[in-house]
């Protein structure tokens, strides 16, 4: 049997034209995939049973057991984080959210190691943003900054930006300017009209360049800036004023280099002076399918994106004070709960060292580093695969994602809302 | 449930501020109904459950306010309760405070205004998230290409398929129309001056697509008009794009009992002027045509001085408008359908625009003669926050409360405007036809606005005699009772006492699902199929909104078959 | 001056927040009454004297005229001083985050290193840091247009990123060296530098930035002349010309990066 237009449960780009090969119950081919995809549908290592460690050894347990113990560890916590949501659906997320609120904890996602930084860059200026389509099919002008596509999101540029067709577009690649700026020649650079070098942490300085050029303030520019000729800046804002339609698209390179948010809000300066000459959109290249769904769901049911901490009882949203990094870094969460993330991987050694130090639940279907240092391990369904639910792909578009196999696990909701039930019944004494 | 000896205001059934009892059964008012729990309204004013007809508060342009704003969210933080989740924000509520100061200010029902298809999965799933209230969404259609190709082929069959399949894509009720052919435009950083303006590559007008959608609505027979937002919203002398538009369908006939077109948040397309510094108030225009033409209709847009958040589907209004205050903007353009931008503002008292403003809202509401044509909104979060309300029916009651705002603010409100001159003060029954009963009719909700036997039983009830109380004069007692409603009851629940939510029931959400001929629906199919391969960014069979976003249901059925 | 001495009773991990801690709330109180005051201590609200010894002189008395003295190691405990309108608060010690957020009028003396956001909104009054102070001193909150308005705070020591972030007047003087994007988005207000700084000004509107140490400059500064202030040589600079900003900025030294 074939299931037609499934989504895919990998990157941002949230592919919706999968089609997925299932024979007795497994799943056993994927076409139009790119291999990040594949390989998420083809499966691998999964987590057997649920876990709880006991003298130091992760052993077997009931998920019964590992609900109460999750609780347990959670009601006692003064400030317990509760981390992750970007590997999971929306409905996943609510109930994270409200289970946050039950035990007075923090709630925060993985955009505190990717694209928090340009969240708070919009706190300060706004996004000009639109619909991946609205590029497909009207840009003649791409800018990547800081981003590689063509590592990262395999078919961005086929289905949504450079290489695409749409309306306006007819002629694809062929009527399309590409530009890319970027601290090292990514494959992405390779396929470019244009690319700019920089030097790590002057994405600042360069921005302020090409805004002064493009306000007509060029002459004032001293010959160079951070490393690069004027007259390759001039170039650049000359493609962009000569656009009918650009469109910037930030990567990691931009939020996570040495500026941060203000890189970004420097990036949406730019392109809302731009639309004073022409039209230009900006859109955040995301990493997991959903970590953009958190934000939403976190925002409609808090007020606030991500970082939140309800341990008052009333949200109370500052990064740099309430984010999950800011909490392990400062060694002040005394529990942590991880759900469809994997932190252990990806956060700084510091913070990796203050989770080793205090009880962590992971709720996720796949065992990865952050298991080792779990004291409450409780596997899942895959969503996109094995659950249904909603994500949202990087542009803010929302999509139910399908089931297309069974699964003996219960789904990251049931999960969560298991523990959300222990929880209760342990009282509420906030 | 019996509610004993208030002193009612409904206007729909003729009532008049009668002293009587009203009974509630299985969430509906009937004649008498059995059961123990009686609520004492004596003295007090008995409405039914108010009725927001058009208000911003849930989908992608309200979260973006959210998520650009977090120094509103910090405003009106209140903690979670054992029974209430936590509330945030003054402009740009979270969704739980939505739901929790409507049924305080004993509203029951709000619409949103604008959804665009493509993204109403996200409406919805904020709707759903918003507690007690009943609730409905508006889909944007005055930019979409099917239409404009539709209109550019004269083919009101299949533009008619189109709406019908449009509203069942996106769970919608009614048919919203902002700044028609502007959001095309503005995919190329353009926008149409006028309502004969071409829209760029699809060689139609904006008068042309609203005629059509007029005509289209009207064939389907839908509950409620075309609800316009009008072309050049926003820009001084704009009034006569507005009057223009508005002769241009005069001769249109509404199929149902009801207006034929909403022309939305007046107050922003009432303006004369050729710029801002000879900008002035056209409101006595409007309202001097709309005394003379009884199918039209409308609501305020009234401004709030203080923090606002304007989110609309006129993407290129807010660019201007982020220009010209230096604020923040967002912007999203939606694929084949629509734009829109989010910008903050702060409205001043001594600013004269803003005092110009808030006047011309008032002006319009206090000289259009028949209320039910003008209903009470502040376009909330455009003109200001919803939890204003009882400050606008206190402003509407009292010449009083009108001249000491005046005093306040910069002088040009009262050289700009006819404000001052106006004697007229609305009584309780005025008050009940702006805020229930005539957007209750205007969206076209039989159950809705009024404690008739078989009406929802909605009601709100405030610790305020009308016998006593004399609003001209004592206008703070008057935003005193309604800010905070004695008891709000939402189908036969009470759900609000004393000002404070003690249940939070989940609301349903409504949408009209029109039927078509088959062969229009077909040829629509054949379209949305060819734009689905080329052109939107998603597969045609992901687009729809799944029933699993819509848990609680309340169909209109409406149609050409 | 009534004195009151807050020790803590032991070390905190999860952080205190103390919003109560201020002269204004203490003066009508006596000290039994201060130790009865609620704080959190992350999700758990706690009586002040659960986490603090208090002692001092018995009251109530005039706010003016208390005296708060933090002993001990206070850099857990935030929000101390927030929103006072008057009195004084010294720690002999660290202070934690927060430290006279949105104060108004009063002195906060601190003989250690102070926590991020320092005087955040502040809008009068004084606050001394004999050591450091972290990011965001005398920033705003959050998507607000404006952070410190009024007041002044002197930092000895070295300061983070972003310091008076959003400054909209007052003045902030740090006699080292601090971090990114010192005056960024400043609409006003006055900022000295002793040592160096990293793009300073940015997005400023209007307002002073004085480096004494070395800057790098951005890009949309334009350089007008060389001043001497106080015997000293400055090359002064207008901008942040990308936002037709009017500020002054002074630097001693300039840092290659631009011409």
């Amino acid at each position: 049997m074939i299931e037609e237009d499934v989504l895919c449960p990998f990157c941002g780009c949230l592919c919706d034209d999968l089609k997925v090969e299932v024979e007795e119950g497994r799943i056993v081919g994927v076409k139009r995939a790119c291999r990040l995809g594949m390989s998420k549908f083809m499966g691998h290592e999964r987590i057997v049973a649920p876990m709880v460690r006991r003298d130091g050894v992760l052993v077997e347990t009931s998920y019964e057991e590992a609900y109460e113990r999750a609780a347990e560890i959670l009601k006692a916590a003064k400030r317990p984080l509760l981390y992750g949501w970007c590997s999971t659906v929306c409905e996943t997320a609510k109930k994270g959210i409200l289970l946050a609120e039950e035990v007075g904890g923090v709630i925060d996602s993985t955009a505190t190691v990717c694209h928090g930084p340009s969240i708070i860059g919009i706190e300060e200026k706004g996004l000009a943003g639109s619909t991946l389509g609205q590029v497909k099919n009207r840009a003649d002008l791409i800018v990547f900054w800081g981003a590689n596509p063509a590592e990262a999101h395999p078919r961005h540029t086929l289905r949504y930006s450079s290489n695409s067709t749409g309306m306006f577009t007819p002629e694809g690649r062929g009527g399309r300017k590409v530009i890319v700026v970027d601290v090292r020649k990514t494959r992405t650079a390779k396929n470019a009209d244009k690319f700019v070098l920089i030097r790590p942490g002057t994405d600042y300085e360069v921005i302020a360049a090409l805004r002064m050029i493009v306000k007509g303030k060029g002459d004032l520019l001293p010959d160079a800036v951070a490393g690069i000729a004027k007259s390759d800046l001039e170039e650049v804002a000359d493609m962009m004023k000569a656009a009918k339609f650009g469109a910037v698209l930030i990567g990691l390179g931009l939020t996570h280099s040495r500026g941060r948010y203000k890189n970004v809000d420097g990036a949406l300066s730019l392109v809302a002076d731009l639309n004073g000459f022409t039209k230009f959109v900006v859109l955040a290249m995301r990493g997991h399918y959903n970590v953009a769904g958190f934000g939403q769901v976190c925002a409609w049911e808090t007020g606030y994106p991500m970082a939140v901490d309800l341990s008052r009882g009333a949200p109370y949203f500052n990064p740099g004070e309430t984010a999950a990094c800011d909490l392990l870094a400062r060694r002040e969460a005394d529990a942590m709960m991880v759900v469809a993330a994997d932190p252990a991987s990806n956060f700084p050694r510091k913070t990796v060292e203050a989770m080793a130090e205090i009880p962590v639940i992971q709720v996720d279907p796949y065992p990865n580093p952050t298991t080792f240092i779990a004291d409450v391990v409780i596997p899942t369904a895959v969503c996109g695969i094995e659950a249904e639910g909603t994500a949202y792909r990087m542009d803010g578009l929302s999509l139910r994602m399908k089931k297309v196999v069974d699964s003996v696990y219960p789904t990251d909701e049931e999960v969560v809302e298991n523990i959300l039930d222990r929880v209760r019944r342990l009282g509420d004494d906030n | 449930m019996i509610i004993e000896g208030g002193i009612v205001y409904d206007p729909i059934n003729g009532v008049l501020g009668e002293e009587m009892d009203l009974s509630i059964e299985d969430g509906r008012v009937v004649e008498k109904a059995g059961g123990s729990e009686v609520i004492d309204a004596r003295g007090m004013l008995v409405m039914p459950g108010g009725v927001d007809a058009h208000a911003h508060i849930a989908g992608g342009k309200v979260n973006t306010g959210r998520i650009m704003r977090p120094e509103d969210g910090r405003r009106g933080t209140e903690p979670r309760t054992k029974l209430l989740r936590p509330s945030t924000g003054y402009t740009v509520p979270n969704c739980y405070a939505i739901g929790y100061r409507y049924a305080r200010l004993g509203y029951t029902t709000a619409f949103e205004a604008a959804t665009p298809i493509l993204e109403a999965r996200h409406t919805h799933e904020e709707l759903e998230e918003i507690p007690i209230i009943d609730k409905g969404a508006l889909t944007l259609f005055g930019n979409n290409w099917e239409v404009l190709e539709c209109v550019r082929d004269g083919d009101l069959g299949k533009l008619a398929a189109f709406v019908a399949w449009g509203l069942l894509a996106s769970r919608g009720y009614g048919v919203k129309v902002v700044n028609p052919g502007g959001g095309e435009a503005w995919g190329f950083g353009g926008n149409v001056k006028g309502i004969d303006d071409p829209v760029p590559s699809f060689d139609v007008t904006p008068r042309e697509i609203i005629r059509y959608l007029m005509r289209a609505n009207e064939a389907l027979r839908l509950p409620h008009s075309v609800h316009l937002h009008t072309n050049n919203l926003g820009k001084p002398g704009n009034y006569e794009t507005t009057l223009e538009t508005l002769r241009a369908v005069e001769d249109i006939a509404a199929s149902r009992n009801r207006q034929v077109l909403h022309v939305t948040h007046m107050q922003f397309s009432a303006y004369g002027g050729t710029g801002w510094r000879d900008f002035e108030s056209k409101a006595p225009e409007i309202a001097g045509y709309f005394n003379r033409h009884d199918q039209f209709t409308m609501d305020m847009g009234q401004l709030i001085f203080g923090s606002a958040t304007t989110m609309t589907a006129d993407a290129p209004l807010e660019y201007g408008n982020a220009r010209l205050l230096k604020a923040k903007w967002s912007n999203h353009d939606i694929e084949l359908e629509e734009s829109s931008g989010v910008v903050p503002i702060v409205y001043g008292r001594k600013n004269p625009i803003n005092a110009i403003q808030w006047a011309i809202g008032l002006e319009l509401a206090l000289l259009t003669e028949d209320s039910w044509q003008m209903i009470m909104t502040t376009d909330h979060p455009n003109g200001g926050p919803f939890v204003n309300y009882p400050e606008v029916v206190a402003l509407l009651m009292s010449r009083r409360k009108r001249e000491e705002e005046l005093a306040t603010l910069h002088d040009l409100a009262s050289k700009r405007t006819s404000l001052p001159s106006i004697e007229r003060e609305m009584d309780w029954n005025e008050v009940a036809i702006v805020t229930r009963a005539g957007p209750a009719r205007i969206l076209g909700l039989p159950e809705k606005g009024h404690l008739g036997v078989g009406a929802d039983g909605d009601v709100s009830i405030y610790e305020i005699n009308p016998e006593k109380v004399d609003p001209s004069r004592d206008h703070e007692v008057v935003k005193a009772a309604l800010a905070r409603a004695k008891y709000t009851i939402k189908a036969g629940e009470v759900v609000v006492r004393d000002g404070e939510v003690v249940a939070v029931p989940q609301g349903s959400t409504y949408w009209v699902d029109a039927s078509v001929p088959e062969a229009d629906a077909a040829r629509v199919r054949a379209d949305l199929v060819e734009k689905f391969a080329k052109y939107y960014s998603i597969q045609m069979s992901n687009y729809m909104v799944q029933d699993a976003y819509v848990t609680r249901p309340r169909v209109v059925r409406a149609g050409v078959i | 001056m009534r004195n009151i001495v807050i020790r803590p009773r032991r070390h905190f991990r999860v952080p205190v927040e103390a919003e109560r801690i201020t002269p204004d709330l203490f003066a009508p109180l006596s000290i039994e009454e201060i130790r009865s005051l609620e704080v959190w201590e992350g999700n758990r609200r706690v009586a002040l004297s659960e986490l603090f010894d208090i002692s001092g002189d018995e009251g109530p008395g005039r706010a003016e005229e208390t005296q708060i003295s933090l002993s001990g190691d206070f850099s857990r405990v935030k929000r101390v001083g927030e929103k006072m309108t008057c009195g004084r608060i010294s720690v002999a010690g660290d202070v934690g985050m927060h430290a006279g957020n949105g104060m108004a009028a009063g002195e906060i003396l601190v003989d250690g290193n102070a926590g991020d956001w320092l005087g955040r909104e502040m809008r009068g009054g004084s606050i001394k840091v004999l050591g450091d102070a972290g990011d965001y001193v005398g920033a705003g909150y959050r998507g607000e247009s404006c952070g410190m308005r009024g007041g002044e705070i002197l930092i000895d020591g070295n300061a983070g990123d972003y310091l008076g972030e959003h400054l909209c007047g007052g003045a902030i003087t740090v006699l080292g060296d601090v971090g990114d994007f010192p005056g960024i988005a400043n609409r006003g207000g006055a900022i000295v530098i002793g040592g160096d700084a990293h793009l300073p000004g940015a997005e400023m509107a209007s307002g002073t930035i004085t480096v004494g140490g070395r800057a790098r400059v951005l890009p949309s500064y334009q350089y007008v002349e060389t001043v001497e202030i106080e015997g000293l040589r400055f090359k002064k600079f207008l901008g942040d010309l990308v936002e037709e900003g009017k500020g002054e900025l002074y630097a001693a030294s300039v840092e290659e990066g631009r011409g």
